[in-house]
């Protein structure tokens, strides 16, 4: 994996760039040192360009080659690409010591550090000694790590309990966040996170707020008499993501707890997603994300290749 | 026209003042590390403190539209404190490099005793190895001796006067710090610093090279609207825009920026608020109701 990223960084970085911090592997590979380690890790920031990301088409390939599955480096800025590199050569050590570092590294990080961290997780080995340290990264409010963590990254569905699943996908709609984009969001579905979904909307129809149509994908399987008067609901919300949303649970579960009458409303939808026209994929994208400000390059700004 | 607020401490501030700030065109603010009203007992303290300059306060400003940058150092303050203080000196080099770090600050004289002296030089060696700008606290007590003793330590210790910003300048330490060749900047401060009517009079007479106004609000009763309410005053007291806008924005950009971390285009074509957009929207700069009605108070802070 790490060759194939270096490779992804070479193509989009400047070569001053990249030669330092080919050095600065080759000198940990021949002598790893803690201290210089640190400061290749922030000195990341004082080489690479400061704007620029990973092109679009280079990403899909070293995504679409499936060697981590669910992982994603599309949209990441340079200087993540540089820092998870530097991780992967970080772990190239034993465990003591890269634990140690990497701890220590956290300690003092900066948001883009912090998510260079985060999002090189799902690659590093020893995950059980990570878990807690990516859970606690959870409860950041920053967006920038919040995503790092939940959204691309296939380490919460491998790793975590039910209860720090429900929490992380709970939080990822408080947050607006589009969950179309957390990994083995279906796997990891289960009754407590389908009941706390459902008590989330009643608190936000009370107070006349919405919800995310993407929400109720979770609820799918678990189908109670009170979910039923929710979808129900989401029929007179007036949007039309919310009707897509239920037809969408109606297309995938055929529990008889589910009024007839709400199939024949909805028999338009269901077709749809019967000729693949609608999915939660085309759901997810459809659905405008709340603009988050979050202090990182803006998509506008990525590299241009010559 | 947009602002570059160089020294301001959001970790005081609440969002108000970020959605205020952002409407009347500040476009990007430096936060110096400084003293927090209650002394810190604990390294970890210190370390917690950075950690939030670089990490929580950046978030939070950018979730209206304003780039954050900070300047690390200890204080002269809590040098005092010799056996904390040399903890702090050992946290700073895991500080100095990290990203949007423009400058060690804000550092210099409190009391002008020999511990506070010490902690100034070593941050000042730090600040020529790392090559970065350094932002100077001036005493409030004993002004003028403190600012000639700060710049001569500074000197001895190898700084290039063109690194440096003295801050919380006033009539009597302007014209000798311009002189030995420094960046100097006037804190608009209600009753303990300056005045915007006073910063319109030395900008007449010392002219806008070198010169930058900004608001240190804190804590403290202050303005975190200082600078665009100076430049209004400025604007309607006949100040040529230009100047203006050297003193409020080009000039802290052209010092901080030698950091090499702090650039226009962080937030020139970013997406999100166009803060020049509400700034023009405000009619801010147009003199009249309409700028006290933009920024909610009147221009003057005595």
């Amino acid at each position: 994996m790490r060759d194939q990223l270096l490779d992804v960084l070479k193509a989009s970085s400047p070569p001053a760039a990249f030669d330092w911090l080919r050095e600065r592997i080759a000198e940990q590979e021949a002598h790893f040192q803690r201290n210089a380690f640190y400061f290749a890790f922030s000195g990341v920031s004082r080489h690479f360009p400061k704007h620029d990301r990973i092109p679009d088409d280079l990403a899909e390939k070293v995504d679409a080659s499936g060697k981590v599955p669910g992982f994603s480096i599309r949209g990441w800025d340079l200087f993540r690409l540089a820092r998870v590199i530097l991780l992967l050569t970080l772990a190239e050590q034993d465990q003591e010591t890269c634990l140690t570092t990497l701890f220590a590294v956290l300690d003092t990080a900066d948001v883009r550090e912090r998510v260079a961290i985060y999002s090189a997780s799902p690659l590093l080995p020893w995950p059980d000694h990570l878990r807690d340290t990516i859970i606690e990264g959870l409860r950041s409010n920053i967006v920038d790590v919040f995503d790092s963590i939940a959204l691309n990254n296939p380490f919460p569905a491998a790793h975590f309990s039910e209860a720090s699943w429900n929490q992380m996908v709970l939080k990822a709609l408080f947050l607006s966040r589009p969950i179309y984009h957390i990994y083995n969001l279906e796997q990891r579905r289960n009754p407590a996170l389908a009941l706390a979904i459902s008590e989330l909307a009643h608190e936000r129809w009370a107070a006349g707020r919405k919800l995310s149509s993407e929400a109720w994908r979770n609820c799918i399987g678990f189908i109670d008499d009170g979910i039923a008067k929710d979808l129900r609901h989401l029929l007179n919300t007036g949007e039309s993501h919310d009707r897509q949303a239920a037809a969408l649970v109606l297309a995938e579960d055929s529990n008889s707890l589910i009024p007839e009458d709400l199939r024949e409303t909805l028999k338009e939808e269901i077709a749809a997603v019967a000729d693949e026209k609608l999915s939660w994929q085309t759901l997810g994208e459809a659905i405008t994300p709340l603009v988050v400000l979050n202090g990182s390059p803006t998509p506008s700004q990525s590299v241009k290749r010559s | 026209m947009k602002f570059l607020d160089s020294h301001v401490h959001m970790v005081s501030r609440t969002t108000d003042d970020y959605q205020r700030m952002a409407a009347a065109g500040v476009a990007a603010i430096i936060e110096p590390s400084f003293w927090q009203g209650q002394p810190r007992t604990e390294v970890g303290t210190f370390k917690d403190y950075f950690n939030t300059l670089i990490g929580f306060e950046r978030f939070r400003a950018s979730q209206f539209g304003i780039r954050h940058y900070c300047t690390i150092g200890l204080n002269p303050k809590e040098a005092n404190h010799v056996k904390l203080a040399d903890a702090v000196m050992e946290l700073l080099p895991l500080y100095v490099c990290k990203e949007g770090v423009v400058g060690i600050g804000e550092i210099g004289f409190d009391d002008q005793t020999a511990a506070e002296e010490k902690y100034l030089r070593l941050q000042a060696r730090i600040a020529v190895e790392a090559n970065l700008p350094i932002q100077i606290h001036t005493p409030h007590r004993d002004k003028k001796k403190g600012t000639i003793r700060t710049m001569d330590v500074l000197e001895d210790a190898g700084v290039d006067p063109s690194m440096v910003v003295i801050d919380h300048n006033n009539e009597e330490t302007v014209k000798m710090v311009l002189d030995r060749g420094y960046w100097t900047a006037f804190t608009i401060y209600p009753h303990t610093k300056l005045g915007t009517e006073r910063m319109v009079e030395i900008l007449r007479e010392y002219g806008a090279e070198r010169i930058i106004v900004d608001s240190a609000a804190d804590w403290g009763i202050s303005d975190a609207l200082a600078v665009p309410k100076t430049a209004a005053l400025m604007k309607e007291r006949g100040i040529a825009l230009d100047l203006v806008e050297q003193v409020t924005y080009r000039n802290p950009l052209l010092v901080y920026g030698q950091s090499g971390q702090i650039d226009e285009r962080d937030w020139e074509g970013a997406e999100g608020i166009d803060p020049s957009a509400l700034f023009e929207g405000n009619t801010l700069l147009r003199g009249g109701m309409d700028v006290a009605t933009a920024m909610s108070q009147y221009l003057i802070i005595e």
